[in-house]
């Protein structure tokens, strides 16, 4: 068909058949039935949708899957496939673990109605990824300043999000 | 098996464990309600099942020692879904991760109930799991062959007299039957309804009776923090969350909304059927709608169709920037509430030597959350239909989607998925997308899923109503406060109408519009009584063009509702009063109250946020300049059984009209503290909202539309803007149980409203406290002398 399209998501080669401008979402919800990231605002301005695309966050809901293609695309279900290879980890240690960053937001009790919560821990793996020490100025200003907008969170976990963030780079280090 | 309680009256409530049957596998002891004499499941309310006959159970108590608990509360974010799990193991003496939870669906949990109660579901499972317990202490009695009174019970096994035996065991092999007694109703439309939200029944059943229960002393879960259960499953992806269901056949719709609040439909736009093959438009009424299979073509479909679609010009409304004169223009009549004696506060206001008044001022601001509201509903050629919905009222909403398609409740059901946080605004069963996808199922015949966009979410959901406030004090020599007079004007703030089914032109709930003093009221009480006399009016009108197609700005509660606002108030005038006086902003509040709970827990705060006693303003205060200048200030809410303190430092920009708030303490005394750490999340993410509404929320409008439609326009506080935030609990065995959630976010408006005048001087009698309105404010201020 015309608008096959091979993605690697999560590691895993999938074919998905969709207009060249599909936004990335809908394709990774619909068609893929990875539906850790959520739809928000539609166009950019608050991140609930956040994926990475070769390490680098990306708001899903704007980017179209054209864009995606011969890139490695990761949802937060990919999340401990990432942290099992940075770790050779056996298969059957992989199987069980968590990313820390995962395992830092259950320890902290972090999501609320958690809908936000999947972008959030995309921009934290982003962050330590470029930053494995960051202070609490250094967090604040990845969740708000970095284009293309802030992370927002209407439950207003934001304190927790920092105490998460700064777990994991613990974690991490160790 | 017969068990014997003392009620109230004195009448005694009978509660019958009977033996159903035997099994082969298994076993287990269902706990179900016993419903009221006089109230027939088969009436018109209907029943909460899909076969009528047979009620989900509340509580069961499975042969392998597991636990299935269901309840038609849901966990709205705040670590309910915990709270309810501590309190029946404590009552069970059993720990909390052998219980599941069924959440909210209206056919597989008997009770309803709206999610935002929770002190009234946790009363509730607490007296389910004590009549269990007490039968379970039965069966064991006679298994044991050991007096109740010698039994103990320790992680769901009973021992006594050198024997002990498991809860699984006790059930093994049986199928046992408890019935447990309960008052109330089903919810229901009703347009006499007292809260005015057109719907009756809204509390679900209430558990009747006294049950022995456990004494605060010997708790053991509760008061730990045990963690929300569903959050593993939110970290990993695992969730099935509302706007995850899909069905055999689906449809995505996007709606086509009116051009302004009050536009009627003239023509629909063309759809381009070789652009979009798969998509069709479907209108009843003011309802448009554009679906197809494919999600990402219905979008681009419905943008189409919605550039050529046709709609009367309609400006009905005021425009946000007149929206006090229109409050005041309004032809108030009497109030809808009044709380004190008004012939004494005018005596005394009139004759005293000293008095003091103020204007307070709040804009429309709204429930705004990051997941725009959607719903997914099925209607069957039998007429039945189901409904997946985040809604924290699941019973009501059931209710009013029967209503609207005029069917029997019967054929409604109600399931409970996680979604987005709704902070209030589906309280009253409604404001979702819910009517939008029954109205489309039923037209087109297939499954629908309804997800609404963020500018219509921010145009089109209902509204937490302005506020316009007068408050007149009356001063004794001293600075004391002698007499208190307020008067509250609002809006409506009880429409839980469905959008879908006013546009649709199809039946809905017929809300009144009224108000209510809420700083007084079952939820709260009166903080100040060393005044000696108080009046407080609150005057109600309906919402802004209610007179329009879509039924205008449509008020509705939102966390706190009527507290948060008429609170900013009080406590402005409060501050105000203590300035007047040269008082110690808390020295001035603790002269003012007897509770030693209120006088406790400031203290507490106080020393936390290492408050120095001295009167605002600081002597440093400044209205003009470039460099930053502080100040530091305070408030109070009391309600549900709680005390709160705010404390908030900020630093304000003269010529900027910048505000930052650098540090924030929040301190509760909410009775017995049932998990401190959901507690403290509680605490710190209210302060977030209650900052964000201080310093940057306002629904702004026109004439004919909402405007602040985007997270740009309605903007939100950011986690940068979030100051470090200290939390202070005092947790108490003897008060019993308070809301130690919902009161929080009422604390940032009037703490950093108190803060702004120590900082410069000025008192800020509106939110927010965004730089164009503290500019003016500022600018105002340094030309009077």
């Amino acid at each position: 068909m015309a608008n096959e399209r091979t993605l690697s998501v999560n590691g895993a080669k999938q074919v998905v058949s969709a207009a060249p401008e599909t936004p990335l979402l809908f394709v990774l919800r619909n068609e893929l039935k990875l539906t850790g990231p959520r739809l928000g605002c539609g166009m950019a301005q608050c991140g609930a949708c956040s994926v990475l695309l070769d390490g680098e966050e990306v708001r899903a809901c704007i980017t179209p899957i054209s864009y995606a293609v011969g890139k490695q695309v990761t949802t937060i279900e990919g999340l401990p496939a990432v942290w099992a290879a940075e770790e050779s980890l056996s298969a059957a240690d992989a199987a069980k673990t968590l990313h820390p960053i995962q395992q830092a937001w259950i320890d902290e009790q972090v999501p609320q109605c958690g809908y936000c919560q999947s972008g959030m821990m995309i921009a934290a793996v982003e962050l330590l990824a470029k930053n494995p020490n960051p202070s609490v100025a250094q967090i604040k200003d990845a969740f708000t300043n970095k284009p293309p907008s802030p992370h927002l969170c209407r439950c207003g976990t934001y304190s927790a999000i920092i105490e998460a963030v700064q777990r994991a780079a613990k974690a991490m280090k160790a | 098996m017969t068990l014997k309680t003392e009620n109230s009256s004195d009448s005694p409530i009978t509660v019958t464990l009977t033996r159903r049957g035997f099994v082969k596998m298994g076993g287990a002891l269902f706990v179900s309600l016993s419903i009221p004499a006089g109230l027939s499941l088969h009436a018109a309310e209907g029943p909460t099942s899909l076969d009528p006959s047979v009620l989900a159970s509340w509580l069961e108590i499975h042969s392998d020692n597991t636990i299935l608990a269901r309840t038609g509360r849901t966990e709205t974010g705040t670590g309910m879904s915990a709270y309810y799990a501590q309190t029946i193991a404590e009552e069970l003496c059993v720990r909390p991760e052998t219980i599941s939870l069924v959440l909210g669906d209206t056919d597989r949990t008997p009770d309803g109930g709206p999610s935002a109660g929770f002190l009234d579901g946790m009363a509730n499972v607490r007296k389910v799991a004590a009549y269990t317990h007490q039968a379970l202490l039965g069966l064991a009695a006679t298994q044991l062959g050991v007096p109740v009174s010698k039994l103990t019970v320790a992680d769901a096994i009973v021992s006594g007299g050198g024997k002990s035996i498991s809860y699984g065991q006790l059930v093994q092999g049986q199928q046992l039957d408890l019935k447990i007694p309960v008052t109330g109703m089903r919810a229901k439309v009703d347009p006499s309804s007292p809260e005015g939200n057109g719907l009756a029944g809204l509390d679900g059943f209430t558990v009747t009776g006294d049950p022995p229960t456990k004494p605060v002393s010997q708790y053991k879960v509760i008061g730990t923090s045990y963690p929300m259960p569903g959050i593993p499953d939110k970290i990993t992806g695992k969730t099935q969350w509302t706007c995850d269901v899909t069905l055999p056949g689906m449809l995505h719709a996007r709606m086509v909304r009116p051009a302004t609040l009050g536009s009627t439909l003239i023509s629909v736009g063309a759809l381009d059927k070789k652009q979009y093959p798969t998509a069709q438009v479907v209108t009843k009424g003011n309802l448009v709608a554009v679906l197809s299979p494919n999600e990402w073509e219905a979008i681009g479909a419905a943008n189409s169709v919605a550039a050529t679609t046709k709609w009367t010009e309609w400006a009905g409304l005021p425009g946000s920037d007149n929206l006090t004169k229109a409050i005041r223009d309004y032809k108030w009549g009497a109030p809808s509430q009044s709380k004190g004696n008004p012939a004494e506060v005018n005596a005394v206001l009139q004759g005293a030597r000293k008095t003091m008044s103020a204007t307070y001022e709040l804009p429309y601001v709204r429930h705004a959350p990051i997941g725009p509201f959607l719903a997914v509903a099925d209607v069957r050629s039998d007429g039945s239909v189901i409904v997946w919905t985040h809604s924290a009222q699941l019973q009501g909403l059931r209710a009013q989607i029967a209503n609207t398609l005029s069917i029997s409740t019967d054929k409604v059901v109600v399931r409970w998925l996680d979604h987005s946080g709704q902070y209030g605004r589906t309280t009253f069963g409604g404001d979702g997308a819910e009517a939008d996808a029954v109205i489309l199922s039923q037209l087109t015949g297939k499954p629908v899923r309804v997800q609404w966009t963020l500018q219509e979410d921010l145009a089109w959901s209902s509204v937490s109503p302005a506020y316009v406030l007068d408050l007149k004090a009356a001063l004794d020599p001293n600075g004391h406060v002698i007499a208190f007079r307020s008067a509250s004007y609002t809006p409506h703030q009880s429409d839980a109408r469905l959008l879908g089914a006013i546009l649709a032109g199809m039946p809905c709930c017929l809300p009144r519009p009224g108000s209510w003093v809420a700083t007084e009221s079952p939820f709260s009480a009166w903080a100040y009584d060393k005044i000696p006399t108080r009046l407080e009016e609150a005057y109600g009108m309906p919402n802004l063009a209610a007179e329009s197609a879509s039924g205008g700005l449509r008020g509705n509660i939102m966390r706190t509702p009527g507290q948060r606002q008429q609170n900013f108030a009080v406590e402005g005038l409060m501050n105000e009063a203590a300035a007047s006086a040269g008082a110690d902003p808390i020295q001035f509040r603790i002269n003012h109250i007897t509770d030693q709970r209120l006088i406790d827990i400031l203290n507490a705060t106080a020393k936390a946020a290492g408050w120095e006693p001295r009167p605002s303003p600081h002597p440093r205060a400044r209205k003009s300049g470039s460099a930053s200048v502080t100040g530091r200030g305070l408030c109070i809410v009391v309600r549900n059984n709680a005390y709160w303190v705010g404390i908030a430092e900020i630093a304000v920009t003269p010529s900027t009209g910048a505000v930052q708030v650098t540090k924030f303490a929040i301190g509760v005394d909410c009775g017995k503290i049932i998990n401190p750490r959901q507690l403290d999340r509680c605490m710190k993410s209210g302060v977030v909202m209650g900052l964000s509404e201080a310093l940057k929320e306002e629904v702004t409008f026109d004439k004919s539309k909402v405007t602040s439609t985007n997270w740009t326009r309605y903007k939100i506080l950011t986690m940068e803007e979030t100051p470090e935030i200290k939390v202070v609990q005092i947790s108490r065995d003897d008060k019993g149980f308070g809301g130690g959630s919902e009161a929080a976010n009422a604390l940032g408006p009037p703490a950093v409203a108190a803060a702004f005048f120590d900082a410069t001087g000025v008192h800020a009698r509106r939110i927010p406290l965004t730089p164009a309105y503290v500019t003016t404010l500022l600018k105002a201020q340094s030309r009077t002398p």
